[in-house]
């Protein structure tokens, strides 16, 4: 998958006045690399990402998918891409708290209408590989932080997307997890040749990532 | 939920056993006129208070009416209180109705098995209601002391009807006897023949004696469907305000618990669930609601009711238990089930609309 930006802004309305979150951004992600996207608390980096990751909408400029028009794409579409080409993962896992871990990796695939059959051995498979086989029926709140993002991650490869887009994906973990964390991201993007979009503080990360974007103030301030 | 269904089943099943039982009053004297006392309160064709009527000179009068096809004297005796006050909710009655007559008056009655009607009006033998028979565990063939007198038992009723089930039939004379009403009764029914109207054998009947007042069938419903209607709107207004609450609270906590579960829902839309899933989820969870609340209010509003019909009758609540159909029909129970699970869906569909339009970007924003 190809996700290119041309002048992409986000604009938020808070009181009276209006905040860009986003200015005038023009990037192109095209090969199957691991990217980063830095910048300090509140310069747009998730909002650049949740805009890519087709869960926002810009207040002018386009994004395409594969020369898609994304403005053009219906809600239903844009679910289906979020549904069955892209992995999101949260600083804060979002977890469903009822379902077990096995369950939170198939749910993106019931979404999909996958057979329970295939739901559940593609989900064993995705626990296996990340070592949760003996915490497949635990539920979020008895597993520990790294377990859970280890959960996250395995949900975003439940349909074997061609982009992982993972906002802040090491914030709430202690640097031993959080490098767990990178390794298994890094594994994702050489392994299943899979693009990665990273947004980060973590210089961690930053030393692994094929290509470095840095944000300051909504605009894309310079690539690495 | 389940409170409210509680509470309207309860209130609900209790007033529509009223007024069967009252409706049911008309049903002992079909297609007949009935003759009362002019100073008499009647419910159907059933006076609970007023003046008696001299039975021979009263009954001689009728037949000589032209029209007058049969003439019935009855002695009808609700049960009194502590006070010698009548009961506002009577929980039994007596009727002594001459012994050739009670085909005429209360029509094709089964009686259970080894039971017979009295043999003739000079007996003590009488016919007792289901439900005091098995109150007081009295069978065919027993003993049974009433204000002094010892009765027979000759037979059971075999019926549903409330107010039967609640009644000692007796030979006329015999409960004139007991209760002290020497040649004295309260009502006199009055087939008229076939051809004659009862609207014109009612005018007969007044212009001939005038110490009574004869109702027709139609007199007798009009006198008490007011009352039946006005109780029959209370009690929907009082399930309407009731269903209305909870549709409203259903509604406020459904939304609380969306709003609480935001970033669920978020995260449902990010990876991608169509949003007629995140509809049906939140639909779904008022729906369970419903039938959990719809059951447990189905079974605790159909046991308060036997408990309240226990409470104004004093008859032990077990001996309702056999008849709680009766007194909560099915038909009832599932309408009220319906309604629950429907009220409890319709307070979901805001709830889930809410849910729907959550998306992760600004729920992380309003977030951090």
């Amino acid at each position: 998958m190809n996700i290119r930006t041309v002048n992409l802004t986000r604009t938020f309305r808070v009181g009276s006045s209006e905040i860009a979150a986003v200015k005038a951004v023009n990037l192109e992600l095209k090969e199957p690399k691991l990217f980063a996207v830095i910048g300090p608390s509140g310069s747009g980096k998730s909002t650049l990402l949740n805009l890519m990751g087709l869960n926002d909408y810009p207040t002018s400029g386009n994004i395409f998918v594969d020369d898609a028009d994304a403005s053009q794409l219906s809600g239903r579409e844009r679910r289906r891409i979020r549904n069955t080409r892209m992995g999101f993962i949260f600083q804060t896992f979002n977890l469903f708290p009822t379902l077990t871990a096995l369950e939170n990796v198939e749910l993106p695939m019931s979404l999909a209408n996958k057979s329970q059959e295939v739901q559940e051995e593609k989900a064993l498979k995705l626990l296996e590989r990340l070592g949760l086989s003996n915490r497949r029926d635990h539920r979020p709140k008895q597993l520990s932080m790294g377990e859970m993002q280890r959960v996250a991650i395995a949900r975003a490869l439940a349909n074997n997307p061609e982009v992982i887009v993972a906002d802040e994906p090491t914030g709430e973990l202690d640097s031993r997890t959080a490098r767990e964390i990178i390794i298994l991201l890094q594994d994702v993007n050489e392994i299943e040749k899979t693009m990665v979009v990273v947004a980060t503080h973590d210089e961690k990360i930053i030393d692994v990532t094929d290509k470095v974007y840095t944000m300051q103030d909504g605009r894309l301030k310079a690539e690495d | 939920m389940a409170i409210a269904a509680t509470f309207v089943i309860a209130v609900g099943a209790t007033t529509m056993r009223y007024a069967t039982v009252i409706r049911e009053m008309n049903v002992l004297f079909n297609g007949q006129v009935t003759v009362v006392s002019k100073d008499a309160i009647v419910v159907q064709a059933i006076p609970i208070s007023g003046g008696m009527l001299p039975e021979d000179s009263t009954v001689k009068e009728l037949v000589n009416i032209s029209g007058v096809a049969t003439v019935t004297p009855v002695l009808f005796v609700t049960s009194v209180g502590s006070q010698g006050m009548v009961q506002a909710v009577p929980v039994n009655f007596t009727m002594g109705i001459p012994v050739d007559d009670w085909g005429l008056v209360l029509g094709p009655i089964p009686l259970r098995p080894s039971g017979h009607f009295p043999a003739n009006d000079s007996s003590n033998e009488i016919v007792a209601g289901a439900s005091i028979a098995d109150q007081y565990n009295w069978t065919v063939g027993i003993d049974i002391r009433v204000n002094g007198y010892t009765l027979h038992v000759s037979g059971v009723f075999d019926t549903k009807m409330a107010l039967l089930n609640r009644c000692l039939v007796m030979p006329l004379t015999l409960a004139q006897t007991i209760y002290n009403y020497p040649q004295s009764v309260n009502i006199i029914a009055v087939k008229p023949l076939q051809n004659i109207a009862q609207q014109n054998l009612t005018t007969a009947i007044k212009q001939r004696i005038g110490y009574v007042s004869a109702l027709t069938e139609t007199e007798r419903n009009d006198i008490v469907q007011p009352v039946l209607d006005q109780v029959q709107t209370w009690t929907l207004g009082i399930e309407a305000v009731v269903f209305v609450m909870s549709l409203i609270l259903v509604m406020t906590v459904t939304v609380m618990s969306v709003s609480e579960r935001r970033r669920d829902f978020a995260t449902l839309d990010a990876i991608g669930a169509p949003m007629s899933y995140i509809f049906r989820v939140v639909v779904i969870e008022t729906l369970l609601i419903g039938v959990l609340g719809g059951i447990i209010g189905v079974a605790f509003g159909s046991l308060t009711a036997l408990m309240l019909a226990s409470f104004y009758t004093s008859i032990p609540v077990t001996l309702f238990f056999p008849s709680v159909l009766e007194i909560v029909p099915p038909v009832y129970m599932l309408e009220m089930f319906t309604a629950i699970v429907g009220i409890c869906c319709l307070g979901g569909i805001i709830p889930a609309v809410n849910a729907m339009r959550m998306h992760i970007a600004e729920v992380l924003r309003a977030e951090y």
